[in-house]
């Protein structure tokens, strides 16, 4: 089983997420013009970057950062486990901090069109912190007491007089801070829950006769 | 008694025709037409698929939605009213999990629907596996099971953790 994929289908800033609960290293290779780069993370921090097999100081591997988000060409892979080599200056950087990229909202939606929601999914805050970055926090100012209860980024673009593809954009990044997520709809359960015995011991008599194979 | 319809979603090539047709009892029901669009295959669903499945006495239609996103009124039309919802993704190809999950996102905040994730291509590596897709989608890790589309006891693997989980 693997992590792997190609930039321009995924984002640096989708992939991050996943990587803040693994160790180990993702090396982000096939850019235009630049180096193979390798990120080491640990406890959900990136450690150390390695540019061309290089490691890059605090400085240079922000700058780095910033055009690995904005990047829409290049290979990636994820070597769970793999330990750093050489680093003299831990960077201990969070990894959604690493998201805040210096780069403007209108170049990021065009790079993040196949990642922005549904526009009619309906979303609600799942934590009260305001986010720090000054773009993100105007937003959720201006949004929070229609996230509180639920809103879509159509209603949010409808209510707070802006481009919908604006909305989209807002709700997917304070999406990958983990300060919201979207709402499910309720009901019927019970319906369903007394037709799921009646199927469920047919369903494996049908394909699994006697065995126990859908444990498997 | 009254049929129950389960719902197979998910984005172009997951393998939804294909696991309705390895399901199915009867001959499936498909609304094929030529893609107008570069999406990797001649053909693909417009409207839905449909296979039916009989377990003792009940009635199961199954119906797959189309995969293109400038056909989503119909995940809603197909999808209202019905027992399960199983959303089924390439694990091979990673560029459509961003559209797996936009899909799965809209569809649970819209409908009251039970679901599961199906990862598709389990039996060809390199392939996500299903705990890693689950990281992507933010999804619990039972809610996603791998399974090969093209074989009938893998095949209805999401049919039976769906089951389970409505319990």
């Amino acid at each position: 089983m693997a992590i792997f994929g190609n930039l321009n289908h995924m984002s640096l800033g989708d992939l991050l997420p996943l990587l803040s609960v693994q160790d180990g290293a993702l090396e982000i290779f096939n850019l235009e013009q630049h180096p193979r780069v390798t990120l080491y993370f640990t406890g959900g921090l990136l450690q150390c970057l390695y540019v061309g097999g290089r490691v890059a100081e605090p400085l240079q591997a922000r700058s780095i950062v910033s055009r690995l988000v904005a990047a829409r060409r290049g290979s990636f892979e994820f070597a769970p486990g793999a330990r750093m080599r050489r680093c003299p200056q831990p960077l201990g950087w969070p990894l959604d901090q690493l998201l805040l990229a210096t780069v403007t909202v209108q170049d990021e939606i065009q790079g993040l069109e196949r990642s922005l929601p549904h526009p009619d999914t309906i979303f609600a805050l799942t934590s009260e912190r305001a986010p720090e970055d000054a773009r993100l926090s105007d937003f959720w100012q201006r949004a929070a007491a229609l996230l509180r209860r639920g809103a879509s980024a159509r209603e949010l673009a409808r209510r707070l007089g802006m481009p919908l593809e604006h909305a989209r954009y807002y709700l997917l990044k304070l999406r990958q801070l983990e300060l919201l997520a979207p709402v499910r709809a309720r009901g019927g359960q019970e319906r369903r829950a007394s037709a799921a015995a009646r199927l469920l011991g047919s369903l494996r008599r049908r394909f699994f006769g006697d065995r126990q194979a859908w444990n498997h | 008694m009254e049929p129950l319809k389960v719902v197979v979603s998910g984005p172009v090539g997951a393998g939804k025709s294909t696991l309705i047709r390895t399901l199915s009892e009867t001959e499936i029901v498909d609304t094929d037409a030529r893609a107008s669009e570069a999406i990797g295959k001649d053909l693909t669903t417009v409207a839905m698929d449909y296979g039916t499945l009989r377990l003792d006495d009940q009635l199961l239609y199954l119906f797959g939605t189309p995969g293109q996103e400038r056909f989503d009124f119909m995940w809603d039309v197909l999808t209202e009213g019905a027992l399960g919802l199983v959303l089924l993704v390439r694990g091979d190809r990673p560029q459509d999990f961003p559209q797996a999950r936009r899909q799965l996102d809209y569809l649970l905040s819209q409908q009251p629907v039970p679901y599961v994730v199906g990862v598709t291509r389990q039996d060809r590596p390199p392939v996500w596996g299903p705990d890693e897709v689950a990281l992507y989608l933010g999804q619990p890790p039972e809610r996603v099971v791998g399974l090969n589309a093209t074989e009938p006891a893998s095949a209805v693997r999401p049919l039976v953790r769906l089951l389970e989980l409505m319990l």
